[in-house]
C-alpha cells in the first residue's frame, strides 16, 4: 500500500466513524438547542441502544457473523433492527426527560447537567450488572462485498452505513425544516417563553427532542455494533465525548453543524491517528474541544440560537 | 402594617426555596430532633462538634486495631481532602470542575517523579546544591557516567506539589474561566482527560501505563512510614484538620464571600467590586493545591502511581462526595467523602458476601456472581440523581436556618423624614471648580442593528440628584451598564471626577467610587443580608487569601470595621433590615430586597450612586419613605443618578432630570421644565396627545 492508499483507506474509515459521530452529535446539539443542557446521559443511551439492537438481531435468529443476509431479508432485518432500537432508545430518552430532567428545567446552574451524569452512571451499571463486563460478539448479517480503490478497500457494509446515516439525517432535516412540529422546535430553541405564548406546547417539544435525539443515538449504537462487530458497556464514554466534541465543533445547537462536526472528528480520529500516533488521538480531539470552546464558542457554523447568559 | 404585599416574583422565589428545602416532613423531623441543641450557642456547638470529631479521629486506630480498616480509613481521608478542595471550586466559587482528578494526578506525579528511581539524569555540578540539601544523591557505577538519584523529601514536596498543582490550576484556568458554567465544565473535563493520557504517553518521565514504582515513603525523625497505614492515617487526620480549618477561614472571609457572590450572580459580583477573573483563578489554584498535596500523600502511601488512578470516574466520585455531603459546606463534604469511601471498602464487600450466600441458598447463579463493589458507580449515579431531585443542598446544608422573627421585630413602621442617622463612611467629595462628578460625551451602544444608546451627553454635578427618565426600552439601563463597566460602549467616553473610565472593568469602576443597584434585583440569594452588604465592601477591604486564613490583627480589625460599617449602612432603613441580618436574601420581601440592593451599593462608600428603579414594587408609603432616604443620602454627600418611572418621586427629589427616548437624550433640565417639553410629552404619550396639550 502506498501512502496515498493508506490515506484513502483512513478517509473511508473516518467517514464511517464520522457518520456514527454525526448521528450521536445530533442528540447533544438538539437538546442543547432547546433547553441549554449538556446531556451526559446521551453517552450511555447510545451504549444501551447498541445492546437493544443486539438483542433484536439475536431475537430474529442472528448470532455472531456467521449468518449473512442479502436482498429483501437483509432489508427486513435492518428495518426491524433500526426501527425497534430507535423506538426503544427514544422512549428511554423520553423517560429520562420526564422523570429526572423536567423537574430540573427551571433550576439555574449546573444541577441538571450533574443529574445527567448520574443517569449516565445508572444506565452504564444496569448493563454492567445484567449483561456483564465482557465485550459481546455482535450479530452482523451484512454481506462482505468489497471494492478495491487502488490499494484501499471499500466494504459494502461501510456504504450501507453511510446510506442509512445519510437517510436518517436527511429525514431529520426535512422534519425540522418542513413540518409544523419542526417549526415549533425551532421556535422553542429561539425563545422558549415566546414560543409558549404563541401556543407551542413546550413540554411536548422538549419530549420530542429527547425522543429524536435518543432514537438517533440508538441508531448510532447499532451502527457501532455493525461496524466494529462487538459492543460493550464501556463504549459510551469515548464515542460520546467525541460526538460531543463534534457538536461543539459544528456549533452547539446547530443541526447541520453537528453533522459536519461528526465527519470532521471522524476524519481527525482516523487520518490524525494515522499521521501522528493513535495514542495521541484523544489529546488532539480534546485539544480541539477546548480550543473551540475557548476561542470560538459558536463553533464552525455559528450558533443557531442566541446565547443567553 | 405589613411590610409589603408579596409580588409574583417573591412567590416564585419562595417556591424555589421550599423546593430546595426538600420534603417538609424531613425538615420538621430534623427541627424536632435538633430542637434542644439549638439552645446551645452556635459557636460553642461548632467547637464541641469539632473537638468530638477530632477526638474520635485520634482514638479510631486504638479502637479498631485492624490494619486493613485503618488503611481503608487513611485512603478515605485522602478522598475527603480532595472533596474539600473541589468544594472550594464548586461549592464556594460555583465553578463546576469535571476534571479535578487531573490536579490529583499532577500532585501525585510531581512527588512520584522526584522521589523514585524513574528519572536519573547524568550528574553535573549543577546538582551539587540539591545534593548539599540532601534532596538528590550521586549514583556511581563503575564504567558508566555518574547519574543523579532523586530522593526529595516528602515534607518538602507536600507543599511543593501543592504549588505545582496550583500553577497548573492557574495555567488551565486562565484561558477558560470566562466561559459560562456548562462550557467550563466541559473544558475541565477535557483537561481531566488530557492529563492522564499525557502521563501514559510520556513513559520516560512516568513509566507510562506500567506506573511509577518504588516511590519513597515519608520519613520523620528517622522513622520511615513504609507500608504501615497508621502513620499515614495520623498524617491524614492532621492534613484534613488543617484543610477544614483553612476552608472555614476562607469561607468566612472577604475572599470566601467574593467567591460565593460569583457563584450566586457573577455580573452582580463584578458590579460590587469583585475582580472576577482573579478570584476565580484563586479558587482554581487553591482547589488544585489541595489536590496536589493529596496526590503526594496518596502516592507516598501506595508507593506507586498509574494513569488509571486519575481518570474521569475519580473526578465524578469526588463530585458525588460533595453533592452528597452538602455543596459549600466543608464539614458536610468530608462526611460525604467518608461515607462513600467506607461504603466501598467496608459495607459493599460485606453485602456482596451476603448476596453470594443468598444466591447459593436460592440457587441463583446471577446472585452468586454479582460484584457490588464494582457497581459502586450505580450507587453514585443514584445518589447524584436523587440528591439533585430531592435534596440539592446535600445531607448537611451549608446555609443555616435562622429563627423566625417575633411579631414586634416583623412590624415595621413606615417612617418619614429620611435616614435620621449619619453614615461615618460617606464623605463629601471635593472637586476642582468646574469639574463635574460624572460626564459622558457622545456615549453610544449598539446591539446588532439596534442602537440602544445614541450620542448621549450627560453631566452630573456633585451633591445632586439627577433623574433619568424615559419610556420602557429607551436605553436607561444600558446607559447605567455603560457607566458601570458591564457593557463596553461602541463610541463616546465616560469621565468620572475628571478621569476617563471608559471601558474599564466593573470592579475597577466600583473602586473609583461608582456603585449601582439593579432594576431586576441581582442579590446574592443564598447569602445572608449581612454577607450581601459585606460583599459590597469588597473594593474597600484588602485581606488576601493568606490573610483570611492566618487572620493577623490587621485582618481582624478590617473585618470588624467592615461588619460595623455594614450594620451602620443597614441602619439607613430603620428596622426593616436590621432584625434580618442573618436571614438569607432570598427570604426577604420584594421591597426589602430593593432596600438591600441599595445598602449593598452604599456599603462600597461610593461618591456616585446609580439607582435603577429603586421604588419598583413598593406601595405609596414605602415609596415616599425611600424617596426621603435617598434625599438624606444626598445631604450626607452622595450624588445620585436615578432611573425611576414614578414621576412623583422624580419631581420630588431630583435637582435635574434627563429624558431618554430611543437611546437619545431628548430633554434635560429641572423637573417642571422637562415636563412641559413637547418632545417629552410626545415620547410618553404619543403625537396626538402632544397636539392636544
Amino acid at each position: 500500500m502506498t501512502f496515498h492508499d493508506i490515506l484513502l483507506q483512513q478517509v473511508i474509515n473516518g467517514l464511517s466513524l464520522g457518520a456514527m459521530y454525526s448521528l450521536l452529535a445530533l442528540g447533544f446539539t438538539m437538546v442543547y438547542g432547546i433547553i441549554e443542557l449538556i446531556n451526559f446521559a446521551h453517552f450511555n443511551v447510545f451504549m444501551v441502544g447498541s445492546f437493544i439492537a443486539m438483542f433484536v438481531l439475536e431475537g430474529i435468529g442472528l448470532r455472531g457473523q456467521a449468518r449473512v443476509l442479502t436482498g429483501v431479508p437483509l432489508v427486513n432485518a435492518l428495518v426491524l433492527a433500526f426501527g425497534i432500537t430507535m423506538l426503544v432508545s427514544g422512549l428511554i430518552g423520553v423517560a429520562i426527560e420526564r422523570t429526572a430532567l423536567r423537574p430540573m428545567r427551571h433550576v439555574k446552574g449546573t444541577a441538571a447537567m450533574i443529574t445527567t451524569i448520574g443517569i449516565s452512571y445508572i444506565l452504564f451499571n444496569v448493563i454492567l450488572l445484567t449483561v456483564g463486563a465482557q465485550a459481546q460478539n455482535y450479530p452482523n448479517p451484512l454481506p462482505a462485498g468489497t471494492w478495491h480503490l487502488g490499494g484501499a478497500v471499500l466494504r459494502l457494509r461501510e456504504v450501507l452505513l453511510w446510506v442509512v446515516s445519510l437517510a436518517l439525517m436527511a429525514a431529520l432535516h426535512v422534519f425540522v425544516r418542513r413540518t409544523k412540529m419542526g417549526k415549533a422546535m425551532r421556535a422553542t430553541a429561539q425563545d422558549q417563553e415566546a414560543a409558549r405564548m404563541m401556543g407551542v406546547e413546550v413540554d411536548q417539544v422538549v419530549m420530542l427532542t429527547f425522543f429524536i435525539g435518543s432514537a438517533l443515538a440508538g441508531a448510532a449504537g447499532l451502527i457501532f455494533g455493525l461496524y466494529y462487530n462487538y459492543t460493550s458497556f464501556l463504549i459510551g464514554y469515548q464515542a460520546g465525548l467525541r460526538a460531543f466534541t463534534a457538536a461543539v465543533l459544528g456549533g452547539i445547537g446547530n443541526i447541520v453543524g453537528a453533522m459536519l462536526g461528526g465527519l470532521v472528528i471522524g476524519l481527525i480520529e482516523s487520518v490524525g491517528g494515522q499521521l501522528l500516533a493513535v495514542r495521541w488521538t484523544d489529546v488532539i480531539i480534546f485539544s480541539i474541544l477546548i480550543a473551540v470552546l475557548v476561542f470560538r464558542p459558536a463553533g464552525l457554523l455559528g450558533l443557531s440560537t442566541p446565547q443567553r447568559s | 402594617m405589613a411590610d409589603v404585599t408579596p409580588t409574583p416574583a417573591a412567590d416564585v422565589d419562595a417556591g424555589a426555596a421550599a423546593a430546595r428545602a426538600g420534603a417538609p416532613w424531613v425538615a420538621q423531623l430534623g427541627a424536632r430532633l435538633l430542637g434542644p441543641i439549638q439552645w446551645v450557642p452556635a459557636a460553642a456547638r461548632a467547637r464541641v462538634g469539632a473537638g468530638a470529631a477530632l477526638a474520635a479521629a485520634l482514638l479510631f486506630p486504638a479502637v479498631v486495631r485492624n490494619g486493613g480498616d485503618i488503611d481503608a480509613m487513611a485512603n478515605a481521608l485522602a478522598f475527603a481532602i480532595l472533596a474539600l478542595g473541589l468544594n472550594i471550586v464548586v461549592g464556594f466559587a460555583g465553578l463546576l470542575d469535571l476534571g479535578y482528578a487531573a490536579f490529583f494526578a499532577i500532585g501525585a506525579y510531581t512527588y512520584g517523579i522526584v522521589a523514585s528511581g524513574q528519572v536519573h539524569p547524568l550528574w553535573s555540578p549543577l546538582w551539587e546544591p540539591l545534593r548539599w540539601l540532601g534532596l538528590v544523591g550521586r549514583f556511581h557505577i563503575a564504567g558508566a557516567p555518574d547519574t543523579v538519584q532523586m530522593h526529595f523529601s516528602f515534607w518538602l514536596m507536600l507543599p511543593g506539589a501543592a504549588l505545582v498543582a496550583a500553577f497548573f490550576g492557574i495555567l488551565f484556568g486562565a484561558p477558560t474561566l470566562r466561559l459560562k458554567g456548562d462550557y467550563l465544565a466541559i473544558v475541565t473535563l477535557g483537561f481531566g482527560e488530557i492529563v492522564p493520557i499525557v502521563v501514559r504517553n510520556t513513559p520516560t518521565l512516568t513509566n507510562g501505563a506500567m506506573g511509577l514504582n518504588g516511590v519513597i515513603s515519608p520519613q520523620i525523625f528517622g522513622y520511615r512510614f513504609g507500608v504501615n497505614a497508621l502513620p499515614f492515617y495520623y498524617l491524614g487526620v492532621v492534613m484534613i484538620a488543617l484543610l477544614i480549618f483553612i476552608s472555614y477561614r476562607l469561607k468566612d472571609s472577604r475572599i470566601g464571600r467574593a467567591w460565593m457572590a460569583i457563584r450566586e450572580d457573577e455580573i452582580a459580583a463584578g458590579a460590587m467590586g469583585v475582580n472576577r477573573t482573579r478570584l476565580k483563578l484563586l479558587a482554581f489554584a487553591v482547589g488544585a493545591a489541595f489536590a496536589g498535596a493529596t496526590g503526594t500523600y496518596y502516592v507516598a502511601k501506595l508507593q506507586t502511581a498509574t494513569p488509571e488512578m486519575f481518570m474521569f470516574p475519580v473526578s465524578v466520585m469526588i463530585l458525588v462526595m460533595i453533592v452528597l455531603g452538602g455543596t459549600g459546606n466543608p464539614a458536610g463534604v468530608v462526611v460525604g467523602a467518608l461515607i462513600l469511601q467506607l461504603l466501598q471498602s467496608w459495607f459493599l464487600q460485606d453485602v456482596t458476601q451476603w448476596t453470594h450466600a443468598l444466591g447459593r441458598l436460592v440457587g441463583s447463579p446471577w446472585l452468586q456472581r454479582v460484584e457490588l463493589v464494582q457497581s459502586i458507580e450505580l450507587i453514585f449515579g443514584i445518589i447524584l440523581v436523587v440528591m439533585m431531585l430531592f435534596r440539592r443542598e446535600g445531607l448537611i446544608p451549608a446555609t443555616r436556618t435562622t429563627a423566625a422573627l417575633s411579631l414586634a421585630e416583623q412590624a415595621a413602621q413606615p417612617s418619614r423624614g429620611g435616614i435620621g442617622v449619619t453614615l461615618s463612611g460617606i464623605r463629601k467629595v471635593e472637586l476642582p471648580v468646574g469639574t463635574p462628578l460624572l460626564e459622558t460625551r457622545g456615549l453610544t451602544k449598539r446591539f446588532g442593528g439596534i442602537t440602544a444608546v445614541r450620542d448621549v451627553d450627560l453631566v452630573v454635578q456633585p451633591h445632586t440628584i439627577v433623574g433619568l427618565i424615559g419610556p420602557n426600552g429607551s436605553g436607561k439601563t444600558t446607559f447605567f451598564n455603560l457607566v458601570t463597566g458591564l457593557d463596553v460602549p461602541d463610541g463616546g467616553r465616560v469621565f468620572f471626577m475628571g478621569r476617563d473610565i471608559t471601558g474599564r472593568p466593573a470592579h475597577e469602576i466600583v473602586e473609583r467610587g461608582i456603585a449601582r443597584t439593579f432594576q431586576t434585583l441581582r442579590l446574592f440569594n443564598n447569602m445572608t443580608v449581612l454577607e450581601n452588604v459585606l460583599v459590597g465592601m469588597h473594593a474597600r477591604t484588602r485581606a488576601s487569601a493568606v490573610g483570611a486564613v492566618v487572620r493577623p490583627p490587621s485582618v481582624r480589625a478590617e473585618e470588624a470595621a467592615a461588619r460595623e460599617w455594614a450594620l451602620e449602612v443597614l441602619r439607613i432603613f430603620g428596622n426593616r433590615l436590621l432584625p434580618r441580618v442573618n436571614h438569607l436574601a432570598s427570604s426577604l420581601s420584594y421591597a426589602n430586597r430593593r432596600r438591600l440592593e441599595i445598602a449593598r451599593a452604599v456599603a462600597s462608600r461610593p461618591q456616585l450612586l446609580l439607582l435603577d428603579e429603586p421604588t419598583a414594587g413598593m406601595n405609596p408609603a414605602e415609596t415616599m419613605e425611600l424617596a426621603d432616604q435617598i434625599r438624606s443620602l444626598k445631604e450626607m454627600g452622595l450624588t445620585v443618578l436615578l432611573i425611576e418611572h414614578k414621576l412623583g418621586v422624580v419631581n420630588d427629589i431630583s435637582d435635574r432630570v434627563a429624558v431618554l427616548d430611543y437611546g437619545e437624550k431628548i430633554a434635560e433640565g429641572r423637573a417642571e421644565e422637562v415636563q412641559r417639553n413637547d418632545d417629552v410629552i410626545r415620547a410618553y404619550l404619543g403625537r396626538t396627545s402632544a397636539a392636544r396639550v
